[in-house]
């Protein structure tokens, strides 16, 4: 029996055995405690006044917490700098790390093998230590960055790269990118050597030149992968708090500040839980939005 | 006595015995604190410990390991939740903003008028909200100018005649920088957390300002004070965004010139490389904080204290313990002094061999000089959203080229709000 049919007929003996859903109820029980708790527990706050140092009952405030959203300069600031820090991270790193996938892909050899281990290793490194790792490489006195560039005659005097508000998101964003580019190399990698021989063979045989082969072959085949990808990694960009914080704490001013980051300050410095319920409203309601957009592009793609 | 008599007798001493030492009840205390989460000061904290315990058997303490960072976190959140521990190691503002929660036993009821007469004037009074004593003064750390007397000699400058004002510091800076251009001139911390505004605190009041007082954020003396770390971030005196503690190891490599840090950088300095105390006197001096345009400079007091907590069960027990690590000599000497670096509490020292741990030119320059200059703190629960914004200011100060009267506007609209 194929295997389409067999996955058919147990469905259907699931359905004659009615009992086999209760089967996921306490799966669902769990969700629910762990994930439906919190963010209920984090809608209803967002609408108080509710501050842990305050030991007097949470007071209700209606839709306050928002209006004073709008106009909370720094969350705008971090706001800018979550879509920068996200979109500028997961576009660069997909870029490279689908064009290193396309060069290595058919260089075989032990050296091959070496240098996919080498991409691949940033990847094994935890943030943290990506963190601290690359806070020590800008340092302005020592850093290791400033020392080769120096040497190369590209900068003229040590740059404060973590200390300039013009360029210290930038610098976060480059540790970043070198922290997720392994993510889609490994992704495309493996997508690329699923694509079948015939294909490529049919191609060659049509005398396909290499760009084409890439963007009308390749690309194709690439598509649903990258988009399963990129949101994993918007989700994971958005969340990233270990880089920035270890790295600037948001600063100098603001100029690194994120949302998680500013969602963490007023949460666990100034205890002010009804703001921060408030701010995490939004960026749950941001996420959903970006989830939402990536799963009709894939639902698009298989209905076509 | 006949036989069964005997054994009657046994059988009761026995029981007599055995039930005592069944009802002799041991408390625990739970006692949080970054002490033993700290490779520098564990030994040392649990060493205290041990000697407490073996003098209090019926006492047993249970250290909870915390990092100094998460200590308010951890403790705010364990008072919400109905868990907190007996005793904590507290410090800065987390001291008052757990004081605001209403969950801190006062200690005035324990500490009586006669006890808090032997410690140093100006060393329990801060902690005093109200009628209430909130916390225990464990030990002293406030903040100096450290000065390194090779850099300044190379520099041209008379190493036993550091700055008195800022402008002389200026102008030290400025030979120090043209001599050595590789050396930071001038280590002070701006990162954007809640000590960095303790350490900024005493140059801010230095420029006559007080930013969280009504305007005193936009003030002119406010703007000054931005100007003037503006003007040395520019000619590269600071390096911008290092944590104090980062500064320490390169001060020890004659790589800082002055350095705005506490009492403990002997100890560290002297661990880093090796130096004796001779060594150390002879290289590194301590001053106070040259004086402002108001005429005076000032420090910040950056010392431990233990808290007790309202849910305590064992208050008397806790009590006694805290005063143990406050007071006791052998605790005084090896955890206050020999481990902390710091400054004990207590006005004098019985102890010979304590009072010679505490003669040092250091010592004095603190005890004498500088302990005189600490300046009050704004603290309280507004405290955290001062210093975020504040600093954000400073960081902005000296990294961009914003305007500072904007810089200074924006932080008076924050602090405002």
């Amino acid at each position: 029996m194929p295997a389409h049919s067999k996955q058919a007929s147990s469905r259907r003996a699931g359905g004659k055995a009615p009992f086999l859903h209760w089967m996921v109820l306490p799966t669902l029980l769990v969700l629910l405690a762990i994930i439906g708790y919190p963010v209920v527990s984090t809608v209803y706050l967002s609408f108080f006044e509710y501050n842990l140092l305050d030991f007097t009952p949470p007071e209700y405030l209606g839709l306050d917490n928002f209006a004073q959203m709008a106009s909370d300069r720094i969350f705008w600031i971090s706001l800018k700098n979550t879509l920068y820090y996200t979109g500028g991270t997961v576009l660069v790193s997909m870029l490279i790390g689908t064009a290193v996938a396309l060069l290595l892909e058919n260089l075989k050899g032990p050296v091959w093998t070496a240098v996919r281990a080498l991409v691949v290793s940033p990847w094994a490194v935890p943030f943290v230590v990506v963190a601290f790792l690359f806070r020590f490489m800008y340092m302005q006195n020592g850093g290791i960055v400033n020392d080769i560039l120096l040497d190369l005659g590209v900068i003229g005097n040590p740059v404060s790269w973590l200390n300039r508000a013009d360029i210290s998101l930038g610098a976060i964003i480059v540790a970043n990118i070198w922290a997720t580019t392994p993510f889609f190399f490994l992704l495309v990698s493996s997508a690329l050597s699923g694509i079948p021989d015939a294909v490529l063979e049919s191609a060659r045989v049509d005398r396909a030149g290499l760009w084409s082969t890439i963007f009308h072959i390749k690309l194709p085949f690439l598509r649903n992968p990258l988009v399963v990808g990129s949101l994993l990694m918007v989700i994971s960009n958005f969340n990233d708090f270990a880089k920035v914080w270890v790295m600037t704490q948001g600063g100098p001013g603001y100029a690194t500040t994120t949302l998680v980051v500013y969602v963490y300050r007023m949460a666990f410095e100034r205890f002010e839980i009804g703001y921060a319920s408030a701010l995490g409203l939004i960026w749950l309601l941001l996420l959903l939005l970006v989830s939402v957009f990536y799963i009709r592009l894939l639902w698009n793609r298989q209905n076509d | 006595m006949g036989l069964p008599k005997r054994l009657v007798s046994a059988a009761l001493i026995a029981f007599v015995g055995l039930s005592g030492t069944v009802h002799a009840e041991q408390v625990t205390l739970k006692f949080a604190n970054w002490a033993t989460a700290e490779g520098a000061t564990r030994d040392g904290m649990e060493q205290v410990i041990s000697a407490f315990e073996a003098e209090n058997p019926d006492i047993k303490i249970e250290s909870e390991s915390i990092a100094f960072a998460e200590m308010a976190r951890q403790l705010v959140l364990r008072l919400r939740s109905g868990n907190p521990p007996d005793v904590a190691q507290v410090a800065g503002n987390d001291t008052f903003a757990l004081s605001s929660t209403g969950g801190l036993e006062p200690l005035q009821g324990y500490a009586d008028k006669a006890f808090l007469d032997t410690l140093k004037p100006g060393a329990y009074e801060p902690l005093m909200v109200g009628e209430d004593l909130i916390a225990f003064p464990w030990n002293q750390a406030p903040a100096g100018l450290w000065y390194n007397k090779k850099l300044m000699e190379d520099a041209g400058l008379d190493p036993e005649d550091p700055p008195e004002t800022i402008d002389e510091l200026n102008e030290a800076m400025a030979a120090i920088r043209e001599a050595n251009p590789e050396v930071i001139v001038l280590g002070i911390d701006t990162t954007n957390r809640a000590f960095a505004l303790q350490a900024n605190w005493p140059w801010i009041r230095a420029f006559g300002a007080d930013p969280v007082a009504a305007g005193g954020a936009e003030s002119e003396e406010m703007q000054a004070y931005l100007g003037w770390l503006r003007d040395i971030s520019e000619k590269g005196y600071i390096d911008p965004g290092r944590k104090i503690g980062e500064f320490r190891p390169l001060f020890a490599q004659d790589q800082v010139a002055f350095l705005w840090d506490q009492v403990l950088v002997q100890g560290v300095i002297q661990s880093t490389n090796g130096m004796s105390a001779e060594e150390f006197n002879a290289h590194y001096g301590v001053v106070p904080m040259p004086a402002g345009p108001g005429g005076k400079g000032y420090s910040f007091e950056g010392g431990h204290q233990l808290v007790m907590f309202r849910d305590s069960q064992h208050k008397e027990a806790a009590w006694k313990f805290m005063k143990y690590l406050a007071t006791n000599e052998a605790a005084v000497k090896t955890y206050t002094i020999e481990t902390n670096r710091s400054i004990p509490p207590a006005k004098s020292v019985g102890d010979p061999a304590v009072a010679e741990l505490l003669d040092t030119p250091v010592i004095e320059a603190f005890s004498n000089d500088i302990i005189p200059t600490i300046s009050p703190m704004p603290f309280g629960p507004e405290f955290a959203e001062y210093a975020t914004v504040i600093m954000a200011g400073v960081q902005e100060a000296v990294t961009s080229d914003r305007p500072v009267a904007d810089i200074a506007s924006d932080i008076q609209n924050q602090i405002g709000n």
